[in-house]
């Protein structure tokens, strides 16, 4: 690793100055700067989030060190930054008691603001939205990491490794591969290997308290094995006869699914081959298994996905003795490339379970991170009545319920299957909790009922918050079924929410039709906000609503021949 | 269903409109099912409750005795505050009706859950 020193020439926020540091590289991929007290700090940060286009690599960088570095801090909005970053003189923090870390969190598009408020709300840390959409970073320190893992709003968590705002590609395909070849060698590993392994035995100790639960005869040791069978024959029957409701249902409580996927080491979570008998809790003997993981988008890359994960793999493999799995693995390097934003991450989460299972359980039943997203939008207050007045198999009243039981909700559906699946998830639910606190089962403040959308068994004025996933046309229901539907269902919900303070929040794909619906009720509700989303590959969008002051009138109680909306 | 939920449910019986609340409960079923307690939101849900239709649901339940109104100073009132957070969240109706207290129409409950379905002819147009 060669380059000699040079002068930093990062901005100082707020003062117009420049740090003016020493700054030498640190050997691993970034710069230590060493400076007047107050651009230390600064200069720290920088060199901690390992600036990219360090004199190591063999890209050519156009902009100069400093202007790189200025680039990145005005991208890292580093005012708010500042209050999670600790402030140390002089050289890194590598040390694990004050070792900071970047995330990497992907939440549902359109969600990325929620998300953000969320980190900011639990962990305290500022969030930086990607311009990939459905991504956003923040920074923690590694004691933290816990609670990283009860955000609600995101579906996978990574640590970063390194970050290219403008990586250089070359061009062509034999020089980019070789340059991903080179990578490997050169990034700052140590640091978010630190997290993962502790993210990894966090995620033990979970494991093992969930299976000493589940009341197994076999001793400790055998806990792994004893389990793993019960749970893959669980599954298995869940496969053959999907009208084994209490399983499904046990499989298809969003909550559930979500620990499953976070806790159980990756036999259950993955479609593992099933004689890999290895204890999860022998890792440390034995050498590690990675994968890589590439996505790639762009319109100029001359090369693909693939062939960039498998050399930037093998240079991986070379660097670490590790052995390449692509099915069982414990590491699991993210390569992701966004036109020229180049990043490589730990994987810190698998796949989340209910994603992949979507089309085999029910096609709309909608992700919890997304239900979450929706709640918040509506900022629940304390005693607020939420419904869903179209509950399905209740994911949005559940995370209700979970997230926000200072409220009281309603699940409601007028298909009898839907609520019964729904009562079942919370009863479900409830056991989790049970297994979980080891306490006795507290019940929740979440009610089911079945009623029809259109005559909700509600008093008028009664509810303060209404929040649902409407009939798509494509997937549920007709677009010409909903070009009757949704102007009486925004008529009904315009009745029982209470005027002034009420609001909905509206996941719908039909757009045309609900703002055509809407249009003929700007007496009751006004549109406050939208989200675009993408569901599945459908492009989405969620409403947020305000109900205005106006009284509900009974259309028998006005003048004359009522005009209908059309 | 919980004392909660048939505060807030109400007939949509045709032509029935304010008059369909509160539907008269019948319960052959009941369980407690214990739910943590908190004080502020008991104490912020009793404005938003219509006390009336609670003190009757609660007496055919044979619940413990519901006042006729809210004590004087009710917030502070710990002992009150446990009564009425029983009564509104712990008590479940597994398997009743309720009845339209105009139409006389019954809605089963059946596993905790009420049907309050109609049919076409019945609903409003």
């Amino acid at each position: 690793m060669g380059g000699s020193g040079f002068t930093c020439s990062a901005a100082v926020p707020g003062s117009g100055t420049k740090c003016k540091g020493e700054s030498t590289p640190d050997g691993r991929g970034g710069h230590l700067s060493r400076g007047p007290r107050a651009s230390a700090h600064i200069c720290e940060l920088v060199s901690r989030c390992s600036l990219q286009g360090g004199r190591d690599l063999d890209s050519t960088a156009n902009m100069s060190d400093g202007e790189e570095a200025t680039n990145h801090l005005l991208d890292m909005n580093l005012h708010e930054s500042q209050g999670s970053v600790q402030a140390t003189e002089g050289g890194l923090q590598s040390e694990s008691e004050h070792l900071h870390v970047t995330i990497g969190a992907t939440v549902p598009t359109g969600f990325e603001q929620t998300a953000a408020d969320e980190v900011r709300e639990k962990l305290g840390s500022a969030c930086r939205i990607s311009k990939d959409r459905g991504k956003i970073y923040f920074d923690i320190s590694v004691e933290s990491l816990a609670q990283v893992h009860s955000l609600r709003s995101v579906d996978n968590l990574f640590v970063v490794v390194q970050e290219f705002k403008d990586y250089q590609f070359k061009s062509t395909k034999e020089e980019v591969l070789k340059d991903f070849e080179d990578l490997a060698g050169k990034l700052s590993w140590s640091d978010p290997l630190k997290v993962w392994e502790m993210n990894s035995s966090f995620k033990k100790k979970k494991t093992k308290r969930k299976k000493t639960n589940q009341n197994s005869n076999k001793g400790k040791t055998d806990n792994g094995q004893g389990d793993k069978k019960d749970e893959r024959d669980v599954k298995k029957e869940l496969t053959s006869s999907a009208s084994e409701t209490q399983i499904l249902d046990y499989y298809e409580n969003p909550a559930i699914k979500e620990e499953i996927s976070t806790l159980v080491g990756d036999d259950l979570a993955s479609s593992k081959d099933e004689t890999d008998e290895r204890s999860k809790e022998e890792t440390d003997a034995s050498v590690l298994r990675f994968r890589v993981t590439c996505n790639r988008a762009g319109e100029k890359h001359c090369f693909t996905s693939n062939e960039a994960a498998r050399d930037f793999g093998g240079a991986v493999q070379e660097y670490f003795k590790w052995k390449a799995d692509m099915t069982s693995f414990d590491v699991e390097v993210l390569l992701n490339i966004h036109d020229n934003e180049v990043l490589v991450g730990i994987a810190l989460t698998e796949e989340s379970l209910h994603r992949r299972n979507i089309t085999h359980f029910g096609p709309t039943t909608l992700r919890s991170t997304l239900a979450y997203g929706m709640l918040r939008l509506c900022a629940p207050q304390p005693t607020d009545i939420i419904i869903d007045p179209m509950c399905g198999t209740g994911a949005i009243p559940i995370e209700g319920a979970t997230e926000w039981s200072n409220c009281y909700h309603i699940a409601g559906d007028n298909n009898a299957l839907a609520v019964n699946r729904a009562a079942n998830n919370i009863s479900s639910l409830l056991t989790k909790s049970q297994i979980k606190e080891g306490s006795p089962s507290w019940g929740l403040p979440i009610d089911t009922v079945q009623w029809d959308i259109c005559h909700l068994p509600l008093r008028t004025g009664s509810v303060d918050i209404i929040v649902t996933d409407m009939p798509f046309g494509k997937r549920m229901g007709s677009k010409k079924r909903n070009w009757n539907l949704y102007p009486a269902c925004l008529r009904e919900m315009s009745r029982v929410c209470r005027p002034g303070t009420g609001r909905a929040v509206l996941l719908t794909q039909d757009k045309k039709c609900f703002t055509k619906a809407l249009s003929g009720m700007g007496h009751v509700w006004r549109k406050v906000h939208t989200v675009w989303v993408n569901i599945g590959g459908l492009h989405a969008a969620v409403y947020l609503l305000k109900r205005t002051p106006q009284a509900f009138v009974h259309p028998s109680e006005q003048d004359g021949e009522r005009e209908t909306p059309w | 269903m919980k004392l909660l939920t048939h505060n807030l449910l109400s007939s949509h019986v045709r032509g029935v409109g304010p008059r369909g609340f509160p539907l008269r409960l019948q319960a052959t079923e009941v369980r407690i099912n214990p739910v943590e307690f908190n004080p502020t939101f008991v104490a912020r849900m009793i404005p938003k409750v219509e006390w009336a239709a609670l003190l009757e649901a609660a007496n055919t339940l044979h619940l413990a005795e519901v006042p006729t109104e809210p004590v004087e100073g009710y917030e502070c009132d710990e002992a009150f505050l446990r009564k009425m957070h029983h009564v509104l969240l712990e008590v479940e109706v597994l398997e009743g009706t309720l009845q339209c207290p105009e139409s006389g129409r019954l809605f089963p409950i059946s596993r905790g859950i009420p049907n309050m379905l109609l049919s076409d002819e019945e609903s409003e147009s």
